[in-house]
C-alpha cells in the first residue's frame, strides 16, 4: 500500500512537472523579448572565431527559450559584423544599443576592438562582455580608472604570460628563452613581455628578443638571430597562421627549441598548417571542450552547425548564460541593473569552468589549461595553477 | 659571417618571388604604360586554382601546378579582353586602365573571400619541413626548389624577350605600338600573349607563395612589394624588375635582421619615394626605346 502511494505520488509529481514545463514553454513571452547583442568578426581573416561565437550564442538562446526563457521572456540574439577592426566594432556596438535597444552585448574577441568599445559603453551605459579580449586596458583605462560597463570572460594577458613563463621554467625545467613579438598587436606585446618577465624573474635568461609585424609571412631574418642564440624555449605569442609559419621556418633554420604560446594558438587549424613543426610545443589557453559539460555542448553544437568546433562558441554560451544569471539576480533586464549584477558576480559556472569577478578591475579569476602537441595532435595536459 | 650568408639566402629567396611578379608588371607596363594593379590577384587566383586541383580534383601535384599556372594565364588574358582592350578601343585615357585594374583587384579579392572563405589554406609540401645544412647555413628544401625554378623561369623569360621572334614583336610594340602596327605586327595579339605570359609567371609565384607560406584572399597584396621592385629596377624593364626584386628582398631581410623589422616597410617605401624623386627611370634607367 505504502509502495503504491509512493508510486502514485511520483506519477503525480512527474505529471505536474511535465505540465509545468509545457505550461512554461507555452507561456514564453515572445512579445517582449530580452535582446542580447553580439559583435564579432563575421567576415575577414578571423571570421572563423567570430562566427563560432555567434553560433554558440544562438544555440544557447535556443536552449534557454526551450527551457522557459529568462524571467519567462524569450531571448533573442542580434549579431553584427565588427570585421575584427576597431571602427566597425564600435559602430556595431552603437547600432546594437541605439537602434536595436539591446540590454547587454557580448564580444568581441579582440582587445584592439574592445578598448575603444569600452569607452563608448561608458557613455551609452549598456554593459559589454568581451570574450577572448585579454588586454588589461579592456576593463581598466590607462589612467587606472575602471571602465564601468566593460567586462570580460577570459583571463588577462598577464595571467597567460605568467602561466607560460612559470610552466616553461618550473615544470619543463628550461633555462634560456627568446621571444618574437608582433609589434603592431598589443596582445602579442603584452603576453610576450609577461612570458619573458616571469621566466627571467624565476631565474631564467633571455637570450634573444625579436619583433615582426602582422601580415608578415617571412620571419627568417629574425629567426636567424634566434637560431644563433639557441634558446631552450621560444615564446611565440601570435595567432595560429603566423605561429605555423614561424614554427616551420624556425625548424628549417635548425632551431630545436620548445615553442610556447598562448590562446592565439587555440584552433583546430593549427596542426594542419604547421606540418609537424610544432611537435613537443606547448600553449596556455582555456580548458576548451575538455571539461565534461563543454564536451557535451560541443556535440550538440557540432550536430547543429556541422562545422569544426572552435572554443569561441563556449564564450558565446558563457556570455549569454552570465547575462542570464545577472538578469535573474537583478530581477530585470535594465542595463544598469545587469551591470551591477555582473560586477558583483561571486560565482559563475560556465562551460569554460568556474569564475568569479574582481569588482575593482572586472577581471575574472578562472582556471587555465596547458596543451601540448604530440604526434601532430593537440593534447590536453591539464589545469595549471602555479600556486598549488 | 654565417648569419650574414643565412640572411642573404633568405633575402634572395624572398626576392625571387617578388621577381616573378615584378617582371609581369614590367612587361605590361612596357606595352601599355600603366600599372596593372590586378596582377597580385592573378597571383592569388593561380594559387587557389592549383589548390583546388590538388585537393578537390585530387590531381597529381605537378599537374595541379601546371593547371594553376595555366589558370592564372587565362585569368590574366580574361582581364585584358574584358576590361583593358575595351578601354583601349574606346580611346579612353590610360588612367582608366589603372582604375579598371584596381576595380578588378578588389573584385577578385572579395570573390575569393566568398568562394573559398577567409581561412588560411596550404598547398601540400613536396617535402616535409626539410632543410639542407651546409656548414651551419640552413636552406629549406622547398625554398631551394622555389629559388631554382624561379631562376630558370626568369632566364627563360629573358631569352624569350631577347632571342625569339615573339620577343622582337614585344619589344617593337613596346617601342612604338603605332609603328609596329603599321609594319604588320598584330598588336592586340602581342598584348594578349604578353598578358598570358605575365599571368603564368604570377601563377607560378602564387603557387610558390602558397607552398612557402599560406594561401588566403589578401595574399595578392604581395604585388605591392613587387611593384616597388619594378619601380626600383625601372618601370617597363624586365631585367630591371628582376634586379630590383632581389635587391628589395635583400634590403628587407638585412633591415629586419640587423636594424629593426618595425623599420622594414618604412625603409622599403622610403626607397621607393627616393627613387621616384632622384632617378624616376629606376636603377636600370631605360629609355623608351629600350623598354621590355
Amino acid at each position: 500500500m505504502k509502495k503504491r502511494t509512493l508510486l502514485a505520488f511520483a506519477g503525480a509529481l512527474a505529471l505536474s512537472l511535465s505540465v509545468g514545463v509545457t505550461a512554461m514553454a507555452e507561456s514564453l513571452d515572445t512579445e517582449n523579448p530580452v535582446l542580447i547583442g553580439y559583435v564579432g568578426a563575421l567576415s575577414g581573416d578571423t571570421a572563423l572565431w567570430g562566427q563560432a561565437g555567434l553560433n554558440g550564442m544562438e544555440l544557447t538562446a535556443k536552449q534557454i527559450n526551450e527551457a522557459g526563457g529568462i524571467l519567462g521572456r524569450e531571448v533573442k540574439i542580434i549579431g553584427l559584423d565588427g570585421k575584427g577592426v576597431a571602427d566597425d566594432s564600435v559602430a556595431a556596438y552603437k547600432k546594437l544599443v541605439e537602434e536595436d535597444g539591446v540590454c547587454a552585448v557580448v564580444g568581441t574577441n579582440f582587445s584592439s576592438c574592445n578598448i575603444p568599445i569600452a569607452a563608448v559603453a561608458g557613455e551609452l551605459e549598456v554593459p559589454v562582455i568581451a570574450t577572448a579580449a585579454s588586454n588589461e586596458l579592456v576593463t581598466v583605462a590607462e589612467d587606472g580608472t575602471l571602465n564601468e560597463y566593460s567586462f570580460r570572460l577570459c583571463f588577462i594577458d598577464s595571467y597567460m604570460g605568467y602561466l607560460a613563463g612559470s610552466y616553461a621554467y618550473n615544470e619543463l625545467g628550461l633555462k634560456t628563452c627568446a621571444v618574437i613579438e608582433d609589434i603592431t598587436d598589443s596582445y602579442s606585446i603584452s603576453v610576450g613581455d609577461y612570458m619573458v618577465d616571469t621566466f627571467t624573474e624565476l631565474g631564467g635568461e633571455l637570450v634573444a628578443s625579436e619583433e615582426a609585424q602582422h601580415g608578415d609571412n617571412d620571419f627568417r631574418a629574425q629567426l636567424t638571430k634566434i637560431a644563433a642564440a639557441q634558446p631552450d624555449v621560444l615564446f611565440v605569442p601570435w595567432n595560429y597562421a603566423e605561429v605555423a609559419l614561424i614554427a616551420q621556418q624556425a625548424r628549417e633554420l635548425g632551431i630545436t627549441s620548445v615553442l610556447f604560446g598562448a590562446d592565439g594558438w587555440d584552433t583546430s587549424e593549427l596542426t594542419d598548417l604547421a606540418n609537424g613543426s610544432l611537435e613537443g610545443c606547448y600553449y596556455i589557453s582555456r580548458p576548451g571542450f575538455n571539461l565534461p559539460d563543454a564536451a557535451a555542448y560541443g556535440e550538440i553544437y557540432a550536430a547543429e552547425y556541422n562545422v569544426d568546433l572552435e572554443s569561441e562558441c563556449l564564450y558565446g554560451n558563457d556570455g549569454v548564460m552570465w547575462i542570464k544569471q545577472a538578469i535573474e539576480t537583478a530581477g530585470s533586464d535594465d542595463p544598469k541593473a545587469i551591470r551591477d549584477a555582473l560586477e558583483n558576480t561571486e560565482s559563475f559556472d560556465g562551460l569554460l569552468g568556474h569564475m568569479s569577478v574582481d569588482p575593482a578591475t572586472h577581471n575574472p579569476s578562472r582556471d587555465a589549461a596547458v596543451f601540448t602537441i604530440k604526434d601532430d595532435v593537440v593534447e590536453y595536459v591539464g589545469i595549471y595553477n602555479p600556486e598549488e | 659571417m654565417k648569419i650574414l650568408i643565412q640572411q642573404m639566402i633568405t633575402g634572395i629567396s624572398i626576392g625571387s618571388v617578388y621577381a616573378l611578379i615584378a617582371s609581369g608588371y614590367a612587361l605590361v607596363y612596357s606595352l601599355l604604360d600603366f600599372s596593372n594593379w590586378a596582377h597580385g590577384e592573378v597571383c592569388m587566383l593561380g594559387a587557389y586554382v592549383c589548390f583546388m586541383a590538388t585537393t578537390v580534383g585530387t590531381l597529381p601535384y605537378w599537374l595541379s601546378c601546371v593547371i594553376g599556372i595555366g589558370g592564372a594565364a587565362l585569368i590574366s588574358l580574361f582581364n585584358e579582353k574584358l576590361a583593358y582592350r575595351t578601354i583601349r578601343n574606346n580611346g579612353s585615357p590610360n588612367m582608366f586602365l589603372m582604375i579598371a585594374a584596381m576595380g578588378l583587384s578588389t573584385t577578385y579579392q572579395n570573390l575569393a573571400n566568398v568562394v573559398w572563405g577567409s581561412k588560411f589554406k596550404q598547398l601540400p609540401k613536396i617535402f616535409a619541413v626539410g632543410t639542407i645544412n651546409i656548414n651551419g647555413v640552413f636552406i629549406g628544401t622547398t625554398d631551394m626548389v622555389c629559388l631554382v625554378v624561379a631562376a630558370v623561369m626568369l632566364v627563360v623569360l629573358l631569352l624569350i624577350i631577347n632571342k625569339t621572334k615573339f620577343g622582337l614583336h614585344v619589344r617593337a610594340v613596346a617601342c612604338s605600338g603605332r609603328t609596329a602596327g603599321l609594319l604588320g605586327i598584330k598588336i592586340d595579339r602581342v598584348i594578349a600573349a604578353v598578358f598570358m605570359l605575365a599571368g603564368a609567371l604570377a601563377g607560378l609565384a602564387g603557387i610558390m607563395y602558397g607552398m612557402k607560406y599560406n594561401i588566403y584572399p589578401t595574399m595578392g597584396n604581395v604585388g605591392i612589394k613587387a611593384f616597388i621592385a619594378s619601380v626600383i629596377g625601372g618601370l617597363g624593364s624586365v631585367p630591371g624588375a628582376i634586379a630590383g626584386a632581389v635587391l628589395l628582398g635583400l634590403i628587407e631581410t638585412v633591415v629586419s635582421g640587423y636594424i629593426s623589422s618595425g623599420l622594414r616597410d618604412l625603409i622599403s617605401f622610403s626607397l621607393l619615394i627616393l627613387i621616384l624623386l632622384i632617378r624616376p627611370s629606376g636603377l636600370f634607367g631605360v629609355d623608351v626605346q629600350e623598354k621590355a
